[in-house]
């Protein structure tokens, strides 16, 4: 089991993985400080 | 949520298992406008065209996160009509997450994703009769109220 969450970063890349593995994409806006 | 909730395991494991996972600065355009972001945490469900089904303002510990996952998978396969696949998520949250916020609303949307999946009206009087009975406080409760009339 991964020890941490592997987020994707790029928007349009985790669409893609999303329509490829038939998933929904949970985005997580941070507050970068 | 980095410090407490995102690294326990249950959390990763669900994350890994039922959706991907994406994080982008609150500041960052056009994301920030487009999603009108204006607090954080701001967790935002979406299908893979990007459209929006759900979302969660402000922190949540680990056992209230797992269902809300779940709730936003739920919601974006009920506001696709995948109905069987709403359901599997729906169920989840109900026999394991029972104390959660998430429940009650879980309750609900699984009436109503079983009458629009089988046409009838038997899930929406069940809905009603449990959150009457086990979450008779919530909104959801009044929300189904009218469901009481069903036969």
């Amino acid at each position: 089991m991964s020890k941490s969450i592997q987020w994707e970063t790029d928007f349009s890349e985790a669409l893609k993985k999303a329509k490829a593995e038939k998933k929904p994409v949970m985005l997580d806006f941070f507050n970068p400080g | 949520m980095d410090a407490v909730t995102y690294p326990d395991a249950s959390v990763i494991e669900c994350i890994k298992e039922n959706i991907i996972p994406l994080r982008i600065p609150s500041n960052s355009e056009p994301y920030a406008t487009d999603f009108n972001i204006k607090w954080t945490p701001t967790i935002v469900f979406l299908d893979e065209k990007g459209k929006e089904h759900h979302r969660n303002v402000g922190f949540l510990p680990s056992d209230e996160l797992i269902p809300c996952i779940l709730l936003g998978i739920a919601k974006t396969f009920y506001e696709l009509d995948r109905f069987p696949d709403a359901l599997d998520n729906l169920e989840k949250i109900i026999s394991g997450f029972t104390k959660s916020g998430s429940a009650p609303e879980a309750v609900f949307l699984r009436g109503v994703c079983g009458y629009k999946h089988t046409h009838d009206p038997k899930p929406l009087k069940q809905a009603y009769e449990k959150l009457n009975t086990d979450y008779k406080e919530s909104e959801w409760a009044k929300r189904a109220l009218p469901y009481r009339l069903l036969p």
